[in-house]
């Protein structure tokens, strides 16, 4: 028996993948067949409805997994949450609104056109293939570009739930930390309804994690008629000796910024991987490597970057906007 | 022979989705997506209490259904993808609802100081 590696076409097989122009089955070849190749077509499948196939599903055993990788996530935010709705909520409201509804209709937007770059690549339209993909890029740079904003700003109202990694701001109050410039009608209503003026005046010279708000709406929820809407840890939770104990309220605040953190973060790092696999599709489509009958890098492409899309369509509404009712609509 | 199956397979391909209906579904997402801070704003829990929540997950999982049917073509896929897909989400129920049967039966003080 003669069997060489070769047989198997994954040599000879790739000098075609480089160059789909050739749609001339060369006659060097050592394929026991001489029927038509399709550009792209590794010899190990038996056309390109196969190939398909089998790629798909290996992508999609790969997002099955990246489901379970945020689900952890998703699962102890559920937990804590559960336990401390209250922490969330007076948390969450201190989460830029604006920038996340912006975010959100960003990803939607890069979606758009990274769902167009896939149907451009099947058409075989290398030009607005290529502009697809410069579009999404830029769209997911914007993204991260906005997130950058948000993660200075926690910077500079101490936020940042880990001790020291905060904004330094003297004792004496002399450099008081600025507002960010943007001004946002719900927080200004949100401190007129929570008194939490102080916001600007607070010195933290070791960098440690803020928080002074909400403790009264705590204290009104334990105190509401039929025995108050506090869960059972929190009415633990939040209290010493029946009044209410800021430092472990604040600590409860922590635990959602944590949870904040490590998802968008998280997030981010999946966008940032997405741009990269952005810039490789890019230069190959500029090459003219994906025509009609071989598109699959872009389609499978396409549905991580979907699938890092899906993951903030829940974490909008479940960061940005706990709350939001009743901390701002003036009570229960 | 292979030829005219890839073809034909390539045809089937495009067939489904069109620029048109691609802005409908980015429409969709779009307009979901003003609906879920919209309704946040709004006190719905005095119809009962999480039903906020509830209504933004609701929405969070119809826009994320449209994205992966049309954005990923999963309604056209086979039966395996569908399997797979479907799978990934059965498994994450299963995770939260075995965590959370444990912690929502659990004292309230042994969880913490």
């Amino acid at each position: 028996m003669r069997f060489r590696i070769s047989d198997l076409g994954l040599v000879k097989c790739q000098e075609q993948f480089r160059n789909p122009k050739s749609r001339i089955p060369n006659k060097n070849m050592e394929h026991t067949h001489d029927h038509y190749h399709p550009p792209g077509l590794q010899h190990q499948f038996e056309d390109m409805k196969q190939q398909e196939e089998s790629v798909s599903i290996g992508m999609w055993m790969f997002l099955v997994q990246e489901i379970m990788f945020f689900g952890g996530m998703f699962t102890v935010y559920l937990v804590f949450r559960s336990r401390y709705p209250m922490a969330f909520a007076a948390g969450s409201n201190h989460l830029d609104v604006v920038m996340g509804f912006i975010n959100t209709l960003v990803l939607i937007v890069s979606s758009l056109t990274m769902a167009l770059a896939v149907y451009y690549a099947q058409k075989g339209n290398r030009n607005m293939q290529v502009v697809m993909i410069v579009l999404t890029m830029i769209f997911g740079a914007t993204f991260l570009g906005v997130k950058a904003v948000e993660y200075t700003d926690k910077y500079n109202h101490g936020l940042i739930p880990f001790s020291n990694w905060n904004k330094r701001t003297p004792i004496d109050g002399e450099k008081k930390t600025e507002h960010s410039s943007i001004v946002l009608p719900f927080e200004t209503r949100a401190e007129a309804a929570g008194g939490a003026n102080e916001e600007h005046v607070y010195s933290n010279p070791t960098g440690k994690f803020q928080w002074n708000y909400g403790e009264d709406l705590v204290v009104q929820a334990r105190d509401a008629p039929n025995g108050g809407y506090l869960t059972a840890a929190e009415k633990i939770g939040y209290f010493s000796n029946g009044e209410i104990d800021k430092d472990k309220f604040r600590d409860k605040v922590q635990i959602f910024y944590w949870i904040y953190f490590v998802m968008t973060g998280l997030h981010a790092l999946h966008m940032i991987i997405g741009l990269g696999l952005m810039a490789w599709l890019l230069w190959k489509a500029w090459l003219g490597t994906y025509s009609a009958e071989y598109f699959s890098p872009v389609e499978m492409s396409g549905l991580y970057w979907h699938f890092v899309d899906i993951v903030w369509i829940f974490l909008f509404p479940l960061l940005y906007l706990l709350g939001r009712h009743f901390l701002h609509g003036g009570g229960h | 022979m292979a030829e005219h199956n890839e073809l034909e397979h390539t045809e089937e391909h495009q067939e489904h989705m069109n620029i048109p209906k691609y802005i409908g579904i980015f429409l969709i997402l779009v307009v979901g997506t003003i609906l879920t801070y919209w309704t946040a704003t709004m006190d719905l829990d005095t119809i009962f209490p999480g039903a906020n929540t509830l209504l933004a997950l609701l929405i969070a999982f119809t826009k994320m259904t449209f994205v992966v049917l049309y954005f990923m073509h999963v309604r056209w896929q086979s039966k395996l993808i569908w399997l797979t897909a479907l799978a990934g989400f059965f498994w994450m129920a299963i995770m939260f609802a075995f965590t959370m049967q444990d912690y929502l039966t659990r004292g309230a003080g042994t969880f913490t100081n």
